[in-house]
């Protein structure tokens, strides 16, 4: 449904995508996730036809048609990230006018004022909107033609509570009706939630891609325990070193990483080694920690290299 | 009913947003309200009084026009043409060429400012009309459509600066709209009257003649005034331009073809540069 094929683009000297290489099937939900500046919304706005890339190519639809020809983009839609309509005209204008372009039914206009909770302020002036409006109302007009693919850029970034609601069942009912949705986020909660696939890009390159689950394991294993301990000895390091063989000594800490389920085995054995506990504190695994691993290499591909 | 088919739709949001816009009804007041006071006060101003007839008073506003008119049209248009990113993400993205988009804004913005033009050349007219006859009208439309002239050239010159300059690119864009309003408008004629007074007698006189056609107000100018009152208001650049192009006739043809080209080439190399542009 959205193929990129060793798709590139450099701005200037910058390569801000390198040789991006990954298939959303029709029906998934995948989030692009990565640090600031790691290509997301490059790679997103190349496949919503508003970047032309500088090698490779970015195909939509089925067949698959270059993102920068017009009838490709009869099959998406686009949420930027932060959306601006023209002050002066309503929301219901707003709509009406984008649901023109679409050659969408005239129904549409109130359904989908409806889905975002602006029916009720359809008529008013956008430049009467909060910034949460004006972003339910963009989530509107690129719902309007129910494309078979939607595209948005860090859509929970600038959404409240209403536009949260409306947008998580969104993607739910797409997922339901066989639709695609690619999305950007920083946030894996996000990812979480919604993603079938996530694809984790890192300076430009994809570093990876994994299912929900692979991720939260892996950000899993990169949690850790610091337990404080009345007198630490080195007989009580070796026995915690029986559960888990790379917990160390940080200042008076004794520092066990690893998933959730080494720490009360590591507990356990402390206690037998006669120790006290004084202080204990946890840290889950960071997102941008493993991104940090990923671009060094060290995290490889959960599902078979480069997708 | 009917599908109203892009180019229409976007035509038609770009002229309601134009006429809506502050700068736009600004204009139009402005315009209006010159163009009344040079109808009313044209006669007082050199000793009688009254209001001008027609064709007097479409000389007198032959100034404001070539002044004002590419002005508004500059600003107008990069401020509608180079959109904060936000818009220009969410329309760009539609599935409509982006030509079709530039065109259609391009027609929007032009009815719009045409209506604002009608605004301040019907205000002058009706006073005219009703003090000093009908006399001399087509002179006076004659001005009209050289002002539509000017706003359809530096409309699509606008164009032409502001493709694929959103978000920062906007300042810059309006930075350059205004550099190209005091060059044309300015600097251009200066310019040449001093370097043709460096020049042979042959020489400066092609020189001056190629001005006028290579500047659109110029010919614009030019062409008001052949219209409106003949040879007799003519400057030495025009007085050679009409000899070379021997006679109204060829001198008419070579300015509609010179402003022809100035909006076709500008609108053209719009089009292919927002078509190349990331957005």
């Amino acid at each position: 449904m959205i193929a990129y094929r060793a798709f590139t683009k450099r701005f200037g000297r910058q390569v801000a995508v390198d040789a991006l290489t990954i298939d959303v099937r029709a029906g998934e939900t995948v989030a692009l996730l990565g640090p600031n500046g790691s290509g997301k919304t490059t790679s997103l706005k190349t496949a919503a036809g508003l970047i032309h890339p500088s090698a490779g190519e970015v195909l939509v639809g089925e067949p698959g048609l270059p993102a920068s020809k017009p009838s490709a983009r009869q099959a998406c839609s686009f949420l930027p990230q932060k959306v601006l309509f023209p002050e002066a005209l309503s929301g219901r204008e707003v709509v009406e006018f984008y649901r023109a372009i679409r050659g969408a039914s005239g129904e549409r206009t109130d359904e989908v004022l409806r889905f975002a909770s602006l029916n009720g302020a359809g008529d008013r002036p956008v430049r009467t909107y909060s910034g949460g409006m004006v972003q339910r109302l963009g989530l509107a007009v690129a719902v309007l033609p129910d494309s078979p693919i939607l595209l948005l850029d860090e859509p929970t970034a600038a959404l409240d509570p209403a536009g949260l609601v409306a947008f998580y069942d969104l993607v739910e009912r797409r997922r339901g009706a066989g639709r695609t949705t690619l999305f950007t986020s920083h946030q894996l909660g996000d990812a979480e939630r919604l993603a079938d696939r996530i694809a984790v890009l890192v300076d430009g390159r994809l570093a990876g891609t994994f299912t929900e689950r692979e991720l939260a394991t892996r950000l899993a294993d990169r949690g850790s325990m610091r337990v404080r301990l009345e007198r630490l000895t080195a007989t009580m390091l070796a026995a915690v070193r029986e559960v888990c063989p790379h917990a160390t000594v940080e200042g008076a800490d004794l520092v066990v990483p690893g998933t959730a389920a080494v720490r009360p085995r590591a507990l356990e054995k402390i206690q037998a080694a006669g120790g006290i506990v004084t202080g204990l504190t946890t840290e889950e695994g960071r997102l941008d920690r493993l991104f940090l691993e990923l671009v060094a290499g060290e995290g490889g591909d959960a599902d078979g290299g480069r997708a | 009913m009917r599908r109203l088919a892009p180019f229409a739709v976007v035509a038609r949001q770009e002229f309601v947003l134009a006429s809506q816009s502050r700068w736009t009804q600004i204009f139009a007041l402005v315009f209006g309200g010159l163009s009344f006071a040079v109808a009313s006060s044209g006669y007082i101003l050199s000793g009688g009084h009254g209001v001008q007839d027609f064709a007097r008073t479409a000389v007198s506003l032959v100034q404001l026009v070539t002044l004002l008119v590419p002005l508004t049209s500059l600003l107008v248009g990069v401020m509608a043409l180079a959109p904060e990113r936000g818009a220009a993400e969410l329309m760009f993205s539609q599935p409509v060429s982006r030509r079709t988009i530039l065109f259609g804004k391009l027609l929007g913005l032009f009815l719009a400012l045409a209506a604002a033009q009608g605004i301040g050349f019907g205000a002058a007219g009706l006073a005219i009309s009703w003090e000093a006859g009908d006399e001399g009208a087509a002179r006076f439309l004659m001005l009209a459509a050289g002002s539509l002239a000017l706003t359809a050239v530096f409309l699509a010159v606008a164009a032409w600066i502001s493709a694929g300059a959103q978000g920062h690119g906007r300042a810059r864009a309006l930075a350059i709209a205004l550099a190209a309003w005091f060059g044309a408008v300015v600097l251009f004629d200066v310019a040449a009257l001093a370097a043709a007074s460096f020049l042979r007698s042959g020489s400066a006189s092609r020189l001056l003649v190629a001005s006028v056609l290579v500047n659109p107000v110029d010919a614009v100018r030019t062409g008001a005034l052949l219209g409106i009152e003949g040879v007799t208001a003519f400057g030495a650049a025009s007085l050679a331009f009409l000899r070379l192009t021997r006679g109204t006739a060829g001198a008419a043809a070579a300015i509609t073809a010179s402003v022809i080209l100035w909006v076709a080439v500008p609108a053209w190399l719009a089009a292919r540069r927002l078509e190349r542009a990331d957005v």
